[in-house]
């Protein structure tokens, strides 16, 4: 990785330094060795900061909705952030002109508390960036690892042990918003939970509030999911939010397929902004 | 409103219908006019179209006191807004998966298609739902027992999830 | 804090009966922002009206909730008691329907009133979210477009513009007419067709206000009621109809003279350059460039030479023309059901002698290609024996279609009349399912036909054979007798099923309405709106509509032509206000709504905003408020609830939802 990461600061020096972009996220080194943290470089001498090794844990690509209207920005993208890409391209968020996509095939990351592969990465099934203006280092194989193990484990349980465990889940829940925050399909300018006037999301902090949340949230993006697992990452109590995710995800796959995760091209209907006549009809 | 009949004691499930103003609601009115009885458990909530039932209202209801929740609309193809249904039908195909996967019993949330003229489905459909829903009990009764709630402890987060984050964020909030 | 007037209304003993409307009024005056609560015998008679007009000027009421029948019974009595005897937005009401849907459907008040009580706290937790709203003028465009130019487009071309409003047809065959002047007589009556259809023809050519392209389509329509933007792609005819005089002489000299010819149903033959017949309108000819060897090949150019006027230009282009109609009539027609690919037993077209109805009428026909002697296709000969076998394709859901094509028995009996009438001592057998004959002086006919010797049979031919004698051998069955029935005829005439015209669907998406299961357009009311269609300014006149006769087409091409009348004389029309709103601040662009929305009204827009006290530049959805028909798919789509349906806005349905739940 070490050569990856020489070429990504070449190429984000020179990007720079030719006025070609005015920004590259990447990124940067934190306070410990396993720490980083998303970094954005404007100058072609700080290209030198930028890092990319097995503890890039964090998902970047929303730091690019920061910088819209300020030119050309580069992104350095794996498999996940070039999905995030055509997420935004297909929500009207980005226009593909205005983001310049340095490729990374990524061989997975490592969790810094366990020592073990991440396991949004476990579970990754695009690891190879599927846009880019240019590709740094040879691409990957892409083991597409099986990523229903937890809804498999959910289903089999009874009705009552579902709900025991969403209880438990939301239960713990304490809204901090961090998996919306972190979330490529979440670009709203004003959440639901945040519009106090029409009462979507009540104030009260208990376990139906949370479920609220959780869910319709999960039912905003679930057929837009890209899979990235970055809510999961980004969830400070840990709380296994890729297993609603995922079970929406193959539901759509088998009902509206095939639906093999979102953000592979930049555009086509969503499953849920579109329908068939012949849908199978399970209501009469 | 008592949730148990006074003189009975027996449960009187609190079940919402969303019907579309074209077919489902114009059915309701049919029944009416025809003087078909059916079950004072279900109360209707007007919406132009079933393409305007937010799942958010669904979730909402359930959570807020309702035992039940009816989703009615055209059949697809009869829409009066040419797609609608279609659209109703694929979200609450995929929000119905959701919520049941979430341990919602699948009685308490269901969708049919009912016709201008179909007044008798609307009673049926009614008349089913209520029964379904008396058989269930009310809403608190979705909840887990104590063996399932055993069954499951401890598999939910991972187990770095902090106790005392929790606690704190809890006494912040 | 609103102040809501409740009024719960008795309807006699209907409501009362079953629901304690004063226990009903008490419950509501408990009821948050809840100003007032009374009940009233019949709330919607004048003195209820009154009743209603008084309370809210001496309450100071700013929302009204009324508990009486269906909203889709009398809300609209009780928005226009708002609006004009009182100040109050007549949106600010709401119907709790506690007859239909609660004492009507209740035994006794102890079911009955809890459940109105509970439907009136919906009410009034709705009401409470209701905002004003205000209609708006659109302009209406005087023009009207007629989408197919037979004989129901022309009806009501004709209509149209004798009201004094232009109209244009476009037809995408060389000549307006339609199937009317291919037939020879009309039934009952046994008027020649071409007799009474050309001159309306004519008459449409002459018409000062009607403007009529043939060989034209089209392809695009935007916008909505009273502003239909419209894409017209006329084709190119390869004659200067300006030059033109048609004198005829490019047809006597055209040298491709072996085109089976259309309107003789490939009984006889045509020229490349020609006009489908001597009456068709517009009546000059144009140039079929499939089959001109000049635009084939590049070689001949005889009509040029011989043109007198010079009008033959081989260089001609489609034109596509874009222009503003007020109201559009779908007049598409029908197309006769391919039996040839369906029927293998009936020959499956090859026997020359099984011929389809429309082509029976043309051998009838004195213009056609016989000089009106009905003769065998395929041997010139008298048929001295004829079979008419009815519903093929019609009612046969297995191989044809469901639907009964409703003209056909009429028009098999005419044949039988026909033939007996041409042929002397003819036999004619027909076969049947049903005798249908439903209209002013049709079972007269049929009883006429089976007097002069028609022998009806009731039962479907099951095979057609033919000998080597040249006879064709029929076998059925009498169902009435249950015997096999054998006959050897000279020809078989079959009635065909009457299918939706190639081009329907296509044409359903452009103008942006439905087609039933069948393939014909869908009415908005299949009793009460019979002509109109769920998109407003789009009527339906004729077979568009379903299979039917001359008669009912022309007088449902009159129907339409009045709704448009109707439309084209307002100088506006009042826009609908429950339609969905899209608020800039909360909106990111998504296009979620775009995708959805099923009449096009939302598109993304480039807006300046002010936010933050800064002026920002930003894509946001905006909805045309002319084309929203105010389903709400789009506010559910959604997340944010940028998009919100007036009328039915997302507050109001959670605090109704919450009225429910809570209570």
């Amino acid at each position: 990785m070490a050569d990856v990461q020489d070429t990504i600061r070449e190429r984000a020096a020179a990007l720079l330094s030719s006025g070609e972009v005015s920004a590259v996220i990447g990124w940067g080194a934190g306070r410990f060795d396993d720490v980083r943290f998303p970094l954005v470089v404007k100058r072609a001498e700080d290209a030198g900061k930028l890092v990319f090794d097995a503890s890039c844990v964090q998902m970047t690509a929303k730091r690019l909705l920061e910088h819209t209207g300020e030119g050309k920005v580069a992104l350095v993208a794996r498999g996940c952030e070039s999905r995030a890409v055509n997420r935004f391209i297909a929500d009207h968020q980005l226009t593909r002109d205005q983001v310049y996509v340095i490729g990374v095939p990524c061989p997975g990351m490592v969790d810094p508390a366990t020592g073990e592969t991440l396991k949004r990465c476990a579970e990754c099934q695009v690891r190879n960036p599927v846009v880019h203006d240019e590709l740094v280092g040879d691409p990957v194989p892409e083991p597409k690892p099986y990523r229903f193990a937890e809804v498999d484990r959910v289903e089999a349980m009874s009705r009552e042990e579902r709900r025991a465990f969403f209880d438990e889940m939301y239960g713990k829940c304490i809204r901090c918003y961090a998996c919306r925050n972190a979330c490529p399909c979440c670009t709203c300018r004003e959440c639901f939970v945040e519009q106090d006037k029409v009462g979507w999301q009540g104030k009260a902090f208990n376990v139906n509030e949370a479920r609220y949340y959780g869910m319709i949230r999960a039912f905003h993006t679930g057929d837009r999911c890209i899979e990235c697992g970055e809510c999961e990452r980004a969830c400070p109590m840990g709380l296994p939010l890729m297993v609603i995710m995922h079970q929406q995800v193959r539901d759509i796959d088998k009902l509206f397929g095939p639906y093999e995760g979102g953000g592979l091209t930049d555009s086509g209907p969503d499953p849920l902004r579109t329908y068939k006549t012949d849908d199978i009809e399970e209501f009469m | 409103m008592p949730r148990d009949n006074e003189q009975t004691g027996e449960f009187t499930p609190k079940i919402l219908a969303f019907c579309c103003n074209w077919c489902t609601y114009a059915g309701a009115d049919l029944a009416g006019l025809n003087r078909m009885n059916y079950p004072a458990d279900v109360k209707v909530l007007r919406v132009p179209c079933s393409g305007r039932v937010n799942p958010q209202y669904v979730l909402k209801a359930l959570q807020s006191g309702c035992d039940g929740v009816l989703v009615c609309g055209c059949h697809p193809g009869d829409c009066h807004y040419s797609t609608g249904n279609y659209y109703a039908k694929r979200r609450m195909m995929i929000f119905k998966r959701m919520v049941e996967f979430a341990g919602l019993s699948p009685e308490r949330f269901q969708i049919r298609w009912i016709s201008g003229s179909e007044a008798g489905k609307f009673r049926d459909t009614v008349v089913e739902v209520s029964e379904q829903i008396r058989a269930l009990g009310p809403m608190e009764n979705d909840a887990p027992s104590r063996a399932a709630i055993d069954a499951v402890a401890g598999t939910v987060a991972s187990p770095e999830a902090d106790e005392e984050l929790f606690a704190a964020a809890k006494e912040a909030i | 804090m609103s102040r809501i007037g409740v009024f719960v209304c008795h309807c006699g003993t209907n409501i009362a009966g079953t629901v304690d409307v004063e226990a009903v009024a008490d419950a509501a005056r408990q009821m948050p922002n809840v100003a007032y609560a009374g009940t009233n015998k019949y709330m919607c008679s004048a003195q209820g009206q009154d009743y209603i007009v008084d309370i809210i000027k001496e309450h100071n009421l700013d929302r009204v909730v009324i508990a009486s029948c269906s909203p889709r019974m009398h809300e609209r009595l009780f928005r226009k008691v708002l609006a004009e005897k009182t100040d109050l937005n007549p949106y600010l009401l709401e119907v709790a329907n506690i007859r239909e849907q609660c004492s009507w459907v209740h035994k006794d008040k102890q079911i009955g009133t809890p459940k109105a009580i509970n439907l009136v706290a919906m009410a009034v937790a709705k009401a409470d979210c209701d905002t004003q709203l205000f209609t708006h003028e659109i302009p209406v465009t005087k023009r009207a477009l007629i989408i197919g130019g037979g004989i129901a487009g022309i009806q009501a071309a004709l209509d149209i513009a004798d009201a004094g409003f232009p109209v244009t047809i476009v037809e995408r065959k060389t000549t307006i007419g339609g199937k009317m002047p291919m037939l020879d007589k009309t039934f009952p009556t046994l008027d020649c067709s071409a007799c009474i259809s050309t001159p309306k023809m004519s008459e449409c050519e002459a018409h000062p206000l009607i403007e009529i392209k043939t060989l034209s389509e089209v392809e695009k329509v935007e916008g909505y009621i009273g502003n239909f933007d419209v894409t017209i792609r006329e084709k190119a005819k390869y004659i200067d109809y300006d030059k033109c005089t048609g004198c005829g002489m490019c047809e006597t000299k055209c040298p491709q003279k072996k085109i089976p010819s259309e309107f003789n149903q490939g009984m006889s033959t045509r020229t490349a350059v020609y006009k489908p017949f001597p009456q068709a309108v517009p009546s000059k000819p144009t140039i079929d460039a499939d089959h001109c060897r000049m635009l084939t090949e590049g070689k001949c150019g005889v009509c040029a030479k011989v043109c007198p006027t010079g009008a033959i230009d081989y260089q001609d282009v489609d034109r596509v023309t874009t222009e503003r109609y007020g109201a559009i009539v779908l007049a598409t027609g029908y197309e006769l059901i391919d039996w040839t690919r369906l029927y293998g037993e009936y020959g499956g077209g090859r026997y020359a002698d099984v011929i389809s109805g429309l082509q029976f009428e043309r051998l009838v026909n004195a213009s056609g290609p016989t000089e009106g002697h009905i003769l065998r296709p395929s041997d010139g000969t008298e048929p001295k024996t004829m079979v008419i076998v009815k519903c093929v394709g019609s009612r046969d859901p297995h191989k044809g279609v469901p639907y009964c094509s409703r003209a056909c028995c009429m028009y098999g009996a005419k044949h039988a009349h026909q033939f007996m009438d041409k042929v002397p001592g003819g036999k004619c057998f027909v076969f049947y399912m049903d005798v249908r004959t439903p209209g002013k002086n049709y079972d007269e006919f049929y009883m006429n036909t089976l007097h002069e010797g028609a022998r009806y049979i009731r039962g479907r031919i099951s095979k057609i054979t033919r000998r080597s004698d040249g006879k064709l051998v029929c076998l059925g069955e009498d169902t009435l007798s249950g015997n096999v029935v054998e006959v050897d005829a000279d020809m078989v005439v079959l009635e065909t099923a009457m299918v939706p015209p190639e081009g329907a669907k296509k044409l359903a998406q452009t103008v942006n309405t439905q087609l039933g299961p069948e393939g014909f357009f869908t009415e908005a009311h299949p009793k009460l709106r019979p002509v109109e269609t769920n998109t407003g300014g789009l009527y339906l006149a004729g077979t568009a509509q379903g299979p039917k006769d001359i008669p009912d087409t022309v007088a449902q091409a009159g129907a339409a032509a009045a709704k448009v009348i109707g439309l084209l004389c307002k100088q506006s029309i009042e826009s609908n206000p429950m339609v969905a709103h899209v608020d800039d601040s909360k909106c990111s662009g998504c296009g979620a709504c775009v995708d959805i929305c099923p009449y096009s009204a939302v598109t993304l827009v480039e807006k300046t905003l002010r936010e933050n006290s800064r002026k920002v530049t930003r894509t946001v959805a905006q909805v045309n408020e002319g084309l929203c028909q105010g389903c709400g798919a789009c506010t559910v789509a959604c997340r944010p609830g940028a998009s919100d349906l007036l009328g039915f806005n997302d507050e109001g349905i959670m605090r109704e939802v919450e009225a429910y739940a809570t209570r």
